[in-house]
């Protein structure tokens, strides 16, 4: 049942939230035991260098550390958040060397560039590999709209591959 | 066939990253043998995806622990103090962030409470530390100017007036500074606060002085101080749409124990009994229960209150007809404790 699985989810990120800001490491700890691996995939997946990656997870729960008002749990889950961090702050470092992993440095800094609630699906089901299902659950939303936001984001995206640098006019497609 | 045309063409976004459920996969590769646009479309998405994917080429690497130890070192943990101490230490290190993410040329003049900003509260603070600070030994951080600094246990009884002037003193004296000077004068004096032996040091801190008015063991008035700060960050938070949680667990039950011994002993022996429940701060919401007022009566009343909302009553941020309550029996007994504890304000 959603409403279950919300419920044991969304103490545990007011739980870590409300230890972060009194200053518990071992909330820090925790967070990073439970996330790290997923901060640094979405770094690496748009860096593809290792040493930025783990600059960028560093970066990451630095800030969740040191500036912790700035993650809400009542406006959405850790998970989306460290994620959603994690890729615009590799999107402004990473600097594209030309070819394949050019096109990919575009594509993310257009994803970074969405609106936020088709950026979080696209963070929860393909960064995070969240079911559908769990990302309706994990946004409070209806599964159909996942699946519609899901597939009109990635059709944006894969629109700005067709018109590739130049100002792409959105919405036709 | 339309209909099915339709739901399996939103499914494309969610199969081209794979996060479907079981069986979709199928749905849509039969879909897509029998559907040029669909496939044409499952086409360029998956592409997308494999470019955002970066390839199966290397691995990002290893989490590892250098890189957590790197991101404390961001910001000092709560000061390690005994557990008398340890409510105020994680107060002191939430305000502490929450100003910290302010900076420089934040909004520091947004109105808080009272005829404060943010600058102005967190001076009040600076303020509000001293009398503990000075009883245990502790200089002033801002300049006390003759009788103003008079010490606020001085035995007249007349604590609030001497009081009152210094709050202001130092809050007309901080606002000519800058804000983040406020901030530092107020974290280095709540760091040495909480750096005392009385802080670390349960038997030290047992002994009773008068504080601001009331008599109660260092213990409690380093909790006092607790609760203050924390309801002042809570202020902060409400003023510039940053939600402030709770105190931990542990922190809050001791702030609600400190308060039902105030409000039990504000309410002396004679009033008509209640039973006051404080819901507990779990998931399981076990709380506390204590009968305030006379012993020699049965019950008249049952209150129920949250933890967060009693203390936010009893500091003054509740009216003592707007908090959520549960009430049985006689309800002018239980309106009465209400009344009472909001007019303690003692913030």
């Amino acid at each position: 049942m959603p409403v279950e699985s919300i419920l044991s989810r969304s103490p545990t990120d007011a739980d870590l939230h409300q230890r972060l800001v009194y200053g518990d490491e071992s909330a820090l700890a925790e967070a990073y035991g439970a996330f790290g691996g997923l901060v640094l995939r979405v770094a690496w997946q748009v860096t593809r260098s290792t040493a930025d990656a783990q600059d960028v997870t560093q970066e990451v729960f630095a800030q969740l550390w040191s500036r912790p008002y700035t993650f809400d749990p009542y406006r959405g889950t850790l998970r989306t958040w460290l994620s959603m961090l994690a890729h615009g702050l590799a999107v402004r470092r990473a600097h594209g060397d030309g070819g394949a992993a050019e096109e990919s440095l575009r594509l993310h800094a257009e994803l970074a560039g969405l609106p936020l609630p088709q950026r979080q699906v696209v963070h929860l089901a393909h960064f995070a590999g969240r079911t559908y299902r769990q990302v309706a659950v994990e946004l409070g939303v209806p599964e159909d709209t996942v699946r519609t936001r899901l597939r009109s984001a990635l059709g944006r995206l894969a629109a700005t591959r067709a018109d590739p640098p130049g100002p792409a006019a959105g919405g036709e497609a | 066939m339309a209909a099915d045309h339709e739901a399996l063409r939103e499914l494309l976004g969610v199969w081209a990253v794979g996060a479907g459920m079981p069986g979709d996969e199928d749905r849509v590769l039969a879909h897509l043998a029998d559907c040029a646009a669909c496939a044409a479309e499952a086409g360029r998405l998956r592409a997308t995806v494999r470019l955002l994917d970066g390839g199966a080429d290397a691995g990002p690497g290893r989490v590892g622990r250098r890189m957590l130890d790197a991101a404390l070192r961001s910001r000092p943990a709560a000061q390690g103090v005994a557990a008398h101490a340890a409510p105020y230490a994680a107060a002191v290190a939430g305000l502490e962030a929450l100003l910290r993410e302010l900076g420089e040329r934040g909004p520091w003049g947004t109105p808080v409470i009272h005829d404060w900003d943010v600058h102005g509260t967190v001076a009040h603070l600076v303020a509000a530390d001293e009398p503990l600070a000075a009883h245990l030994g502790l200089q002033p951080r801002v300049p006390a100017p003759g009788a103003a600094g008079a010490p606020a246990d001085a035995p007249t009884g007349k604590w609030q007036d001497g009081w009152e002037a210094r709050t202001a003193a130092v809050i007309a004296y901080e606002h000519r500074r800058e804000p983040v000077e406020t901030f530092a004068t107020w974290r280095d004096q709540a760091r040495t606060l909480l750096a005392t032996r009385a802080a670390h040091d349960l038997e030290l801190a047992a002994g009773a002085t008068e504080l601001m008015g009331l008599r109660l063991p260092v213990t409690d008035h380093f909790l006092i101080r607790a609760f203050e700060t924390w309801v002042h960050t809570d202020d902060i938070g409400r003023a510039l749409g940053r939600s402030v949680p709770p105190p931990l667990d542990a922190h809050l039950s001791r702030l609600v124990g400190l308060g039902v011994r105030i409000l039990d002993l504000a309410l002396g022996r004679r009033a008509t009994p209640v039973l006051l429940a404080i819901a507990g701060p779990g998931p399981d919401r076990y709380g506390e229960e204590w009968v305030l007022g006379s012993d020699a009566e049965p019950v008249a009343a049952e209150l129920v209150l949250d933890p967060v909302d009693f203390c936010l009553l009893l500091g003054g941020r509740y009216a003592p007809d707007e908090v959520p309550r549960g009430i049985g029996g006689d309800p002018l007994a239980a309106t009465a404790v209400l009344e009472l504890a909001a007019s303690l304000a003692w913030l």
